[in-house]
């Protein structure tokens, strides 16, 4: 058995010693290789499905851990896995990438750089969504917003690159998108007035090959949308990871909230693109088609839900489309060529808005806006869902959410803005208590109906997974971690984890056999079959 | 020209940008602390802020800090980010309340002690190490909860449901919540919610047995929001002894 092993290891040398780990096309065809993890949700389109079905209604009563790997750093815990030869990636809150032998949990290296002790991270926790890989490196976004390049096997820094400057309250916590040569990274910070924007970093050398501002300079287009020289303080911060679509050549970016958030007094007009998904060509940043949820949003509706992408008939005829259950609480269908509005569908209850026009353009209910006493409005302020991971499966056709239904106090507050701190405008309160609750709902991807929910005590801040082998994995904020019958809701599985599922699941094989890994608490925990 | 504005406002107008600063802390106070605190901070479920010494804040930077932070592992949220202007505004507005004269409470709290013990509070309430735990603690209970409040507790005691802060059984979520559970093979359970979660449910019954089941294993399981397991002493409690009682409350852990 020990030489077995020796003779894997050299055969396993030799093969990354003259073959690149992970190339692009490898993560293009990430579908036909469910063993491996090899994108922040899976594949480009962003589905979070895994075409593994070893695992399967019947048998996943008897998921047993296989290890558990105990983070050395308090602090939430959203990273999502990436798994490749044998080795599991993931970040570590604050800013810390750790890669894990995938047979036993145990450390192989750690990298933790040098964050400044007076580092600003203003508008969310000290978070990091995991890693991306690509050929033999794996790439990550910190908290003081470098982009930091390691070499796959050793943990040893190929290159790190200062995306911009945490002085004005830019930070990292999204996972990068690593396509052909390019790593594309997004950036936190509206609530402390940055000018958010996307950038991408050529993979070999950390060196910049474009930037998208997400906020239009004077004379650009969209630059009217703004009053007076608001945009410089803008916000549209980019801090989850979009999708891409290899054929069209298009990547699909959420932008966030304009700053300051809840006071709009110096920012009249749509504030473009904020609250928008953009559509940008990976070769020059170029946007091709925006669509804006939330003009002049108020509320911090933020479109940094992860964009799902996949091919069904929509509106008569066979479409390559968009979705994104949107933190407004309603759920959008969008032609991914054209930018085109299809259909949307309120998915949760809310209370700012009175629909929206035949173009996905909303009523907004101007008695919602926020106050200095106070204004009540559903949804609260995570909104109906977030950045956690929602889940298609192609199998079922349904997309897969998990759901906050509770109300939240937004109030207006006075905004001034001064580099390097809060530029918020106000902020909101939530109504937590037993009349809130949460919900993991199914509704058919192209009309945003409901199939149906499996209810939740209180609302997740859970990501999704869907399987081939006809469920979805999930967890919730008192521990749980389950397993739902994907055609039906119907839970089939579910164990106390003992700390809160904040970050989504990811399926991958060890030795053949299928496992499913999910964090809770600052522990990470793997299942599989006895 | 415009130095001179701000020399001439500051130094003949001290008083105006004082009363200001109150009128924007009072509009921040209405909006975020009243509903705990109570409209002129008489207190409520929060602690009454019409005294001298706030025990949290005994000067502005603590209570700039506990205004900014909150107090979350006493139910105090931390409600939004503050300007240095607005906290400023309502640390002067708190200040303003401290100097007014807290509302006074009825009664003798001697002989409300006497009530306290005549009438089994002490079967189901812990005050300094004594008595029953079915209900919340008392200890210290003046320090945090205003007179007004108390006496709702003791008349209409589901009307006055202390609401979780963290971790059990989870913020926001109500405290001893009556709850009642009919199991798959017939057994019936009623008692208080201690923990709960998506898929099980932890509940003490009168007796001060723990039950834990399963969700899927019950029947009926029935969350009797708007009620309380504490009896509701209107009938047996009134009058001067109500008062008193209120006053021997209210006197637990307040520094004189």
């Amino acid at each position: 058995m020990r030489t077995l092993r020796l003779h894997a290891l050299a055969v396993f040398a030799a093969v990354s010693g003259g073959f690149a780990q992970v190339p692009y096309q490898r993560i293009v065809g990430a579908d036909g290789n469910p063993n491996t993890w090899v994108t922040y949700s899976g594949n480009y389109q962003a589905q979070r499905f895994s075409q593994l079905a070893q695992i399967h209604r019947r048998n996943v009563a008897q998921l047993k851990p296989a290890w558990v790997y105990q983070m050395r750093n308090p602090g939430i815990v959203e990273t999502s896995p990436i798994v490749a030869d044998g080795i599991m990636y993931i970040t570590e809150p604050p800013s810390t990438a750790t890669a894990l032998d995938l047979h036993t949990g145990r450390p192989l290296w750690t990298y933790t750089p040098n964050i400044p002790q007076d580092v600003i991270i203003i508008g969310s926790p000290p978070v990091n969504r995991g890693v991306a890989i690509l050929d033999n490196t794996v790439f990550y976004g910190t908290v003081h917003c470098h982009l930091i390049a390691l070499d796959a096997k050793s943990g040893i820094v190929r290159w790190d690159t200062v995306v911009d400057d945490n002085k004005k309250g830019y930070y990292i916590t999204a996972a990068p998108l690593a396509i052909d040569g390019k790593i594309i990274i997004g950036v936190s910070g509206a609530e402390t007035g940055i000018r958010g924007f996307v950038d991408a970093y050529d993979a070999k050398t950390g060196k910049r090959l474009w930037r998208t501002w997400t906020v239009p300079g004077p004379g650009e287009p969209g630059s009217e949308s703004w009053g007076g020289q608001s945009w410089q303080h803008g916000g549209g911060s980019t801090w989850v990871t979009g999708s891409y679509d290899p054929d069209l050549h298009l990547v699909y970016w959420g932008t966030g909230n304009p700053a300051p958030d809840w006071n709009d007094d110096t920012r009249p007009g749509d504030n473009l693109y904020t609250c928008s998904l953009l559509a940008m060509d990976p070769e020059t940043g170029k946007i091709k088609w925006h669509f804006q949820f939330t003009p002049h949003d108020v509320h911090d509706w933020d479109a940094t839900e992860v964009p799902i992408l996949f091919d069904a008939e929509v509106k008569g005829r066979r479409r390559k489309v968009v979705s994104m259950a949107n933190r407004n609480g309603f759920y959008y269908v969008l032609d991914r060529q054209t930018g085109e509005f299809l259909t949307a569908a309120p998915y949760v209850k809310q209370t700012w808005a009175d629909g929206l026009d035949a173009k996905g353009r909303p009523f907004p209910r101007r008695e919602a806006d926020p106050k200095v006493e106070g204004t009540l409005v559903y949804p609260a302020i995570a909104g109906g869902a977030n950045w956690w991971s929602p889940s298609y499966s192609p199998r079922t056709g349904l997309f897969y959410q998990a759901t906050r239904e509770m109300a939240g106090v937004y109030f207006k507050g006075d905004a001034d803005y001064k580099e390097g701190t809060a530029y918020a405008g106000g902020g909101g309160e939530t109504k937590n208590g037993d009349e809130a609750y949460g919900a993991v709902r199914a509704f058919e991807a192209t009309s945003g109906k409901l199939r149906w929910e499996f209810k939740l005590l209180t609302p997740p801040l859970t990501g999704l997974l869907s399987t081939a082998g006809g469920l979805v994995f999930g967890g919730a904020e008192e521990g749980n971690f389950y397993a739902l019958d994907a055609e039906t809701g119907k839970a089939l599985w579910d164990l106390q984890l003992g700390g809160a599922v904040r970050s989504p699941p990811v399926s991958f094989t060890i030795d053949g056999k299928q496992q499913v890994a999910v964090t809770a608490g600052t522990s990470l925990f793997v299942f599989g079959l006895p | 020209m415009r130095h001179v504005l701000v020399l001439i406002s500051l130094a003949v107008f001290p008083l105006a940008a004082q009363n200001g600063d109150l009128e924007k802390g009072r509009q921040l106070f209405l909006g975020m602390c009243s509903r705990c605190h109570g409209a002129e901070g008489g207190g409520g479920e929060g602690p009454n802020l019409n005294r001298p010494v706030l025990s949290r804040a005994p000067d502005d930077q603590a209570l700039t800090a506990v205004i900014r932070d909150g107090i979350p592992d006493r139910g105090m949220p931390r409600i939004r980010r503050f300007t240095d202007t607005e906290l400023h505004a309502m640390v002067v507005y708190v200040r303003s309340l401290s100097r007014t004269a807290g509302a006074v409470v009825a009664g003798s709290p001697e002989k409300g002690k006497a009530v306290y013990q005549r009438s089994g509070c002490s079967s189901c309430h812990i005050i300094d190490g004594e008595g029953g735990n079915l209900g919340p603690e008392l200890s210290g209970v003046g320090a945090h909860r205003a007179a007004d409040y108390l006496r709702q507790a003791i008349v209409e005691p589901a009307a006055a449901l202390p609401r979780g802060v963290m971790p059990f059984p989870g913020r926001g979520l109500n405290e001893f919540l009556p709850v009642r559970v009919v199991t798959r093979g017939g057994q019936e359970v009623t008692g208080i919610r201690v923990n709960e979660d998506s898929f099980t449910i932890q509940v003490k019954d009168a007796n001060n047995q723990l039950h834990s089941f399963r969700k899927t294993d019950l029947q009926t399981l029935e969350k009797e929001t708007g009620k309380s397991l504490m009896p509701d002493l209107r009938t047996t409690i009134s009058g001067t002894d109500l008062d008193d009682l209120v006053a021997y409350l209210s006197s637990l852990g307040v520094v004189k």
